[in-house]
């Protein structure tokens, strides 16, 4: 079928949850595969009855990609690969690799430890997951099969995060996960080659967005920590091992240096090793700038910013640290965090989104008394505020992207469809591209109008140029000829060519009609006048008279009988081959009204 | 490694203790020369290129500004696009119909009016109908002011085409009837009956819908040298003491007046602008809703001026600004290009010293400036 299928199983206007369906000429590729944070039951997963009733998901899906490691785009893989069953290849690029089974074992944790829940998938399952993952490079096309081929797009947003293209013969869709188009300090922009997708399939929760600068962010953030070492209190900002730590670390010793600054600057240690060793390994995901700076010096040999030990903790005076885990859910972070908390010159600020049932999500939440192990009351009165530096696309980012891509149609998830549709007129006018908006559940078919290339066998070429008139350009040409299918195979000659291929005898059809008329004469008379008649009239044919008494008018054949049962009629027998049926009937008709009178 | 531009950078946000309580800089897909607020919580932006399609956007302010405690709990610093709608002629005026969910644009090529409908069920502007409402007048277009108790907009290219139009019917219910051909800046709906004019000489007026044409106004200031040009702003009536007109030249002069007596100015400044302004289209001065005599000024260049007119008197001063927003400047990405004009500005209507400004360069910035004098 010359359609390309999209099915949105989570994504497709509801956030979180990123998990789409996609048949292209056959295959059945499953995008993302995420993970729903705002349910604590089985609504938090992707609906997978949707792919296939019954039969195996590994026989129906050719592979699994994940664009990159957030929770909510690789969140239930786990689940999915080992609970539900799956065993074909999950492709992602190396980054996602390495820091997938991190986040999804932290997130284990704390689902299973934090919040006692069953039925979660095991740290045993995580493992399993992972032998199943194929790692890919940027712009390295994968042979999923031999048919089906995957290349992975730098995406920016987050260490390891691509776009993909997904490519049958000449039909493709191109996937892009979270992207972002401007530059951060520690990430470059995504970017696609004018690839041209039939399809082209994009996140669109910022859409209708227009993003703070982020040097205002930045400001914003350099003053909220200034004031409040200024005033002697302790900041702390807990982060994931990679990413926006390295950001905001480059960005305080900056600032640390331009105002001349002594307050003290700690990263916990665990952080140092984790994040050097990822960043080694992954150094070209970053941009240009960390590039040049890794290989002036190491990562975290900054002036102003040191390595942390616990003890520090307990320091009088203001200071700054980064400590691990971001949510607040165990570790560093947390000790820190109840150390400090009961002090309002203290400030904690999270860099991100956080995990029900985490402190630093019940902290965002505004909760101020917090229960801690062993029916501990600790009361948070240090401040606390969220300063997000995660990169989406905006409205302009989105155009930028379908820009350079330029696909034939665009598809919207994550947006809410009734606060869409000035964004979907705004791609379909300015990009002339169609713009689809499924809800979760809702397939979209695509036709598409793929190209199948037909070999021609040079003797019937040579038979149509022989016609004269060249071939033009853009008209299409017709040719008459026979489409032999063998294999993939596809070729075109000339109709006695593929007899003799396929050893069959060439049929002759012949047709015969009687037509009766009213004649006294002999039959021979008879023939005469209709030699007569025909000569005259059919002035363009070669009508001939033949010693036997019949008449032919090129290669038809008119015999005059007589009338078995009526003596005063006639019979004329007319026959003509298949390929003379135009004017077998024209004569037939012709004679039907009749010979003219003899003057 | 670190460019020019982020040397330039860091060293005006170091200022950020007295500078700003509060700044956010965001990049629109193209410029706009009208900043129309809906509520204290929307504003309307409208692109202005010819020859391509432009967009008019309703934007809702980031929620985080409307927060007064706990702003660090409220991650919200974007604008939403809440709605939007295409047109293809280049909007100079847009003006929202007070509790109605309709809009007036006018702009160019063309001298009209065009009324837009926000749909209630999705997120479109349409627009409804469109008039004429005079002969082309060349590079010239409609002013416009909206009443708000029964829905009509006051319009105008020249003194001699002012109108009041019934936007329901159409009908037109007030002419000025004269054949006075002098070219408007700025019009300004005081209350349901009074409006005010300004013209680009200079003359300003005031005029009472319910009597046939017969302003209270100046005479036109002295002609100075060519290419002069005037623009007005009246403070509405709740605002506090102190003359209620303040007028700017496209020379750098301000001047106060008062609606009792317009023939003699209060008092008249000059302002330290660079002139001549490249644009004097741009030109615009407002009052500050929320705070006594002060007024913001913005069009000659890249700044948005604040000035406190409390102790001015007399005529010819020099005067300096309260607070210069320079945002636009130090921001500005181009890269060598012209340096960026603040195409118009506009105070938030709860917020007393929070501004908005938008640039040449698509820039659209929100700020909150710090009164830098000691507080009694």
């Amino acid at each position: 079928m010359p359609e390309i299928r999209v099915t949105p199983l989570g994504a497709g206007q509801d956030v979180g949850r990123s998990c789409i369906l996609v048949s292209i000429a056959g295959k059945n590729v499953m995008l993302d595969c995420g993970m729903h944070m705002g349910f604590n039951d089985d609504r938090r997963f992707p609906d997978f009855s949707y792919i296939t009733q019954n039969g195996r998901l590994t026989d129906f899906l050719d592979c699994v990609i994940i664009s990159h490691f957030h929770l909510d785009h690789c969140g239930a893989l786990p689940y999915f690969s080992e609970m539900v069953g799956y065993d074909g290849p999950i492709y992602m690029t190396h980054p996602t690799q390495a820091i997938c089974p991190i986040l999804l074992e932290d997130y284990r944790k704390i689902a299973v430890d934090k919040k006692g829940e069953a039925n979660f998938f095991t740290s045993q399952m995580i493992k399993d997951c992972m032998k199943k993952v194929v790692a890919v490079h940027l712009h390295q096309t994968v042979q999923v099969d031999d048919e089906l081929e995957i290349k992975a797009y730098y995406a920016g947003h987050v260490l390891g995060a691509a776009m993909f293209q997904i490519k049958v013969g000449s039909e493709s869709v191109v996937y892009t996960g979270d992207y972002n188009m401007t530059p951060d300090r520690h990430l470059g922009a995504a970017w696609i080659d004018k690839c041209r997708p039939n399809l082209l399939i994009t996140e669109s929760t910022y859409a209708t967005t227009i993003r703070d600068s982020k040097r205002c962010r930045e400001r914003d953030f350099l003053k909220k920590v200034h004031e409040t070492v200024e005033r002697g209190g302790k900041v702390l900002i807990p982060v994931f091992a990679l990413g926006r730590a390295q950001e905001l670390c480059i960005l305080l010793e900056t600032f640390w240096e331009r105002m001349n600054l002594k307050v003290p600057i700690y990263f916990s240690t665990g952080l140092t090793e984790k994040a050097n060793h990822y960043y080694k390994l992954f150094i070209t995901w970053t941009n240009q700038k960390i590039r040049k700076t890794f290989v002036q010096r190491n990562m975290f040999e900054f002036k102003h910013i040191k390595a942390f030990d616990r003890a520090f903790a307990d320091n009088p005076g203001p200071m700054v640290v980064f400590a691990t885990p971001g949510m607040l859910h165990a570790g560093q972070s947390l000790q820190i965090f109840r150390k400090w908390a009961g002090n309002e010159k203290n400030m904690v600020i999270m860099p991100g989104y956080c995990v029900q049932g985490t402190v630093g999500h019940k902290i965002l939440s505004g909760q101020r008394k917090l229960e801690m192990e062993g029916r501990q009351v600790l009361e948070v009165k240090m401040q606390v505020e969220y300063m997000s530096f995660s990169a989406h696309a905006d409205a302009k980012g989105i155009m930028q992207l379908v820009g350079q891509a330029e696909p034939e149609s665009v598809l919207l998830v994550h947006g809410e469809a009734k606060k869409m549709g000035f964004l979907r007129q705004k791609i379909e006018q300015e990009l002339r591209v169609s713009c689809y908006m499924p809800a979760n559940g809702e397939t979209v078919t695509l036709p598409t109008s793929p190209s199948i290339p037909v070999g021609i066998s040079l003797g019937l070429l040579k038979r149509e140029m022989a016609q004269g008139l060249l071939p033009e350009a853009k008209k299409p040409r017709l040719l008459h000829g026979t489409l032999i299918m063998k294999d993939s195979n596809f070729r075109l000659v000339s109709s006695e060519q593929a007899l003799k291929e396929l050893g069959l005898a060439e049929h002759q059809l012949r047709f015969t009609c009687r037509v009766h008329l009213q004649d006294t004469r002999k039959e021979q008379e008879m023939a005469l006048r209709v030699y007569s008649h025909l000569k005259s009239t059919l002035k363009d044919h070669c009508v001939q008279h033949l010693p036997d008494g019949s008449v032919t008018v090129e290669s038809i054949l008119i015999q005059a009988a007589a009338h078995s049962e009526d003596p005063g009629a006639k019979v004329l027998l007319v026959s003509w081959t298949y390929q003379d049926e135009e004017l077998g009937s024209f004569l037939t008709a012709l004679l039907k009204k009749g010979l003219p009178q003899t003057p | 490694m670190r460019t020019e531009a982020q040397e330039s950078w860091l060293a005006w946000s170091q200022r950020l203790g007295g500078g700003y309580q509060d700044f956010h800089a965001f990049d629109l897909s193209a410029p706009t020369r009208v900043l129309e607020w809906i509520g204290d919580k929307g504003v309307f932006i409208a692109g202005y290129e010819s020859l391509k399609k432009n967009e008019i956007l309703h934007l809702m302010l980031p929620p985080r500004l409307s927060v007064k405690e706990n702003q660090g709990l409220f991650p919200e610093r974007d604008f939403k696009v809440s709605h939007g709608g295409f047109s293809d002629r280049a909007i100079l005026e847009l003006k929202h119909v007070p509790d109605t969910r309709l809009l007036v644009t006018s702009g160019l090529p063309g001298c009209y009016l065009r009324l837009w409908h926000i749909t209630e069920d999705s997120d479109v502007i349409k627009a409804v109908s469109t008039i004429s409402v005079q002969e082309k007048a060349g590079d010239l277009w409609p002013r416009l002011a909206v009443f708000s108790m029964v829905p009509r907009v006051l319009h105008g290219v020249q003194l001699s085409s002012l109108q009041v139009v019934d936007l329901e019917s159409w009908k037109t219910t007030y002419s000025s009837g004269v054949t006075d051909s002098e070219e408007l800046s700025n019009l300004q709906v005081l209350d349901g009956d009074t409006f005010a004019f300004c013209c680009t000489s200079g003359r300003l007026g005031l005029v009472d819908t319910r009597q046939p044409w017969a302003p209270l106004e100046n005479p036109s200031p002295s002609p100075g040298s060519g290419g002069q040009r005037w623009c007005a702003e009246v403070k509405d009536r709740g605002q506090g003491p102190g003359p209620c007109f303040s007028s700017l030249c496209t020379d750098g002069q301000l001047c106060l007046l008062d609606a009792r007596d317009l023939f003699h100015p209060v008092s008249s400044v000059q302002c330290p602008v660079t002139t001549p302004s490249p644009d004097p289209e741009l030109l615009r001065v407002t009052w500050a809703p929320g705070l006594d005599n002060c007024l913001a000024v913005s069009g000659f260049d890249g700044t948005v001026q604040v000035y406190d007119v409390t102790s001015w008197e007399g005529m010819g001063s020099q005067v300096k600004p309260l607070f210069t927003h320079r945002g636009h400047i130090f921001l500005d990405e181009s890269k060598g290009d012209t340096a960026p004009l603040v195409t118009t500005h506009t105070w938030h209507p709860c917020k007393p010293r929070t501004l908005l400004s938008s640039a040449s360069d698509a820039s659209l910035h929100v700020w909150d400036w710090v009164d830098p004098r000691p507080s009694c």
